[in-house]
């Protein structure tokens, strides 16, 4: 098994064994879109695309919320317990480190998206009457949007919590999430086929999910092990 | 080539010096220890070796290579920090395994087998490592610091933290890695006793620089005369013993402490010269007993020396 598998699997086991993590996702997977469908049910009528539109812009931000979530207990605790420094003296590369944790954070916070999805599909089909599970841009959103900003999420404040000290990563945990909230919002704002769900909405969405991919993977590359060991509380 | 090797080593945090032309050496096989007080910059210097930072000035080799840059070199050595690196939410052969997997140790199940066996955790193997003791933990950690068969190991303060049998435990196995797995141990302790006990050379640090450097032997061997305690038969004789042994070119001075004679040699192979004097005048003798001074000793006179700035 390659080192980033094993990285990667063993940041699963410990995401799934850790409940208060578990539990808090649970919660925010359940209680944020249910809310969320009464809103998008009263808004969209029974229009099924219009409805398919909504889920999808609540759902991406859960996604990322949840990146941030699961990132606390593999990348922070790590620095937090010390223990980061036995991994940085293991014969893998500080860049496959981050990119098995960041893979490791990013599984089991799309299942919870997922979770999520199934969730507020439900509601907004229970309290709509419409039926919004068979939409192919919903699918394709879920499918490919989704899981690429939870692993540019994941990946971008992995390498922040490596790179910064403890008090910084509390004061820019919430600027990290709210910054990506903005971001969506106005990428939706700007594409050719504005907010909802269109094919020229998910592209620029997916194009600029994996720009943010590819800057997570750059930024990672410039962390030292000096400015993580130093860090270290 | 040595095993570690550091020449000219300095390195300074926000403008103060931590370490200032730090040089030693250690050879395979060795157990070294590396000593001296809390904020020495012991720490700063196995980071240094190990990559985890990068040297100020001077130069580092483990293995003749910089662990910074070389992956197949890092396989090589184990490392044991305070916090042993361990997950407290896997089980004590499963973080042993997370580890196999990370160093390619081949047949890990076997190898992990073995050591639960060796720190003696072969029935704790399924339990969470958050229900161990300390001392425990500690054994699994050195377990999971040699899991790879490294020809080179950091222990970083091994007995920091633990209750006196836990201590001896610990520094038993230590002993024991060193002669069954041919290891190079560089122990870094505050226990000198530890130190003294199964360490071959040491060097100590204090005020950023080397203080000392050489084997355990000849360190306390040189640190002045070697000294011998004679107790007589009768202690009465004392003074009249004394008188007769000032007298002898090989006795550098005596005085008497408590019911014994305390004498110092000028020449460190004269013991037998000495009994051979005391009953050659008549004395009858109790007991013999040669002293060197112990490496606490060293130790506090080194680093007294460098708080006072000399």
């Amino acid at each position: 098994m390659s080192t980033f598998a094993v990285i990667a699997r063993r940041e699963i086991r410990l995401a799934v064994r850790n409940r208060s993590i578990l539990i808090s996702a649970l919660i925010f997977a359940v209680w944020f879109p249910v809310m969320s469908a009464l809103g998008v049910a009263a808004g969209a009528g029974e229009d099924a695309t219009a409805l398919a539109g909504g889920i999808a812009a609540i759902i991406l931000p859960v996604g990322v919320f949840m990146g941030y979530i699961f990132c606390a207990d593999a990348f922070l605790r790590e620095k937090r317990d010390g223990t980061i420094e036995t991994l940085l003296c293991a014969p893998v590369s500080l860049r496959r480190l981050w990119e098995g944790k960041a893979a490791g954070v990013a599984v089991p916070a799309y299942l919870m998206t997922l979770v999520s999805a199934a969730v507020t599909i439900a509601a907004v089909s229970t309290l709509s009457g419409a039926l919004v599970v068979a939409e192919p841009l919903l699918i394709l959103h879920l499918a490919v949007v989704v899981p690429v900003w939870i692993a540019a999420a994941a990946g971008l404040i992995g390498a922040a919590q490596l790179a910064l000290g403890m008090r910084e990563n509390q004061i820019l945990g919430f600027v990290f999430i709210f910054g990506f909230i903005f971001l969506i919002i106005g990428l939706q704002g700007i594409a050719p086929g504005g907010p909802g769900l269109s094919l020229a909405t998910e592209g620029v969405l997916a194009a600029a999910g994996i720009a943010l991919l590819a800057l997570a993977r750059f930024i990672a590359g410039k962390v030292t092990k000096e400015r993580i060991v130093r860090t270290i509380p | 080539m040595n095993a570690v090797e550091v020449r000219g080593l300095s390195r300074s945090f926000d403008g103060r010096d931590i370490l200032r032309d730090v040089s030693f050496t250690v050879g395979h096989g060795e157990v070294f220890g590396y000593l001296g007080p809390n904020g020495a910059g012991k720490t700063t210097t196995i980071r240094i070796l190990l990559g985890l930072l990068a040297p100020g000035a001077g130069e580092v080799r483990v293995l003749g290579s910089d662990l910074a840059v070389d992956d197949d070199a890092r396989a090589r050595v184990g490392v044991l920090f305070e916090n042993n690196g361990l997950s407290d939410r896997m089980s004590a052969a499963g973080n042993l395994a997370y580890y196999a997997g990370l160093y390619g140790v081949e047949d890990p199940a076997e190898r992990i087998d073995e050591l639960l066996t060796l720190v003696d955790l072969a029935d704790r193997r399924n339990d969470l490592v958050g229900t161990f003791s300390t001392g425990m933990k500690r054994k699994l950690g050195i377990a999971r610091a040699i899991l790879h068969r490294p020809e080179v190991v950091f222990l970083d303060e091994p007995s920091s933290g633990l209750d006196p049998g836990a201590q001896r435990m610990v520094r038993d196995l230590i002993s024991e890695l060193s002669r069954r797995e041919e290891m190079t141990v560089f122990l870094n302790s505050h226990h000198l006793d530890e130190v003294q006990r199964i360490c071959s050379s040491v060097a100590i640090l204090a005020g950023g620089r080397i203080r000392a450097f050489d084997s355990v032997a000849r360190l306390t061997a040189a640190s002045g005369r070697p000294t011998v305690t004679v107790a007589l038969a009768d202690p009465g004789d004392r003074a009249r013993a004394c008188a007769v042994i000032a007298g002898l070119p090989f006795v550098a001075g005596c005085e008497t402490d408590g019911d014994a004679l305390l004498c110092t040699l000028a020449d460190s192979g004269a013991t037998p010269d000495l009994i051979a004097a005391l009953v050659g005048a008549g004395f009858r003798i109790e007991e013999v007993r040669r002293s060197s001074r112990s490496l606490e000793e060293i130790y506090l006179e080194h680093v007294g020396r460098a708080e006072g700035g000399s």
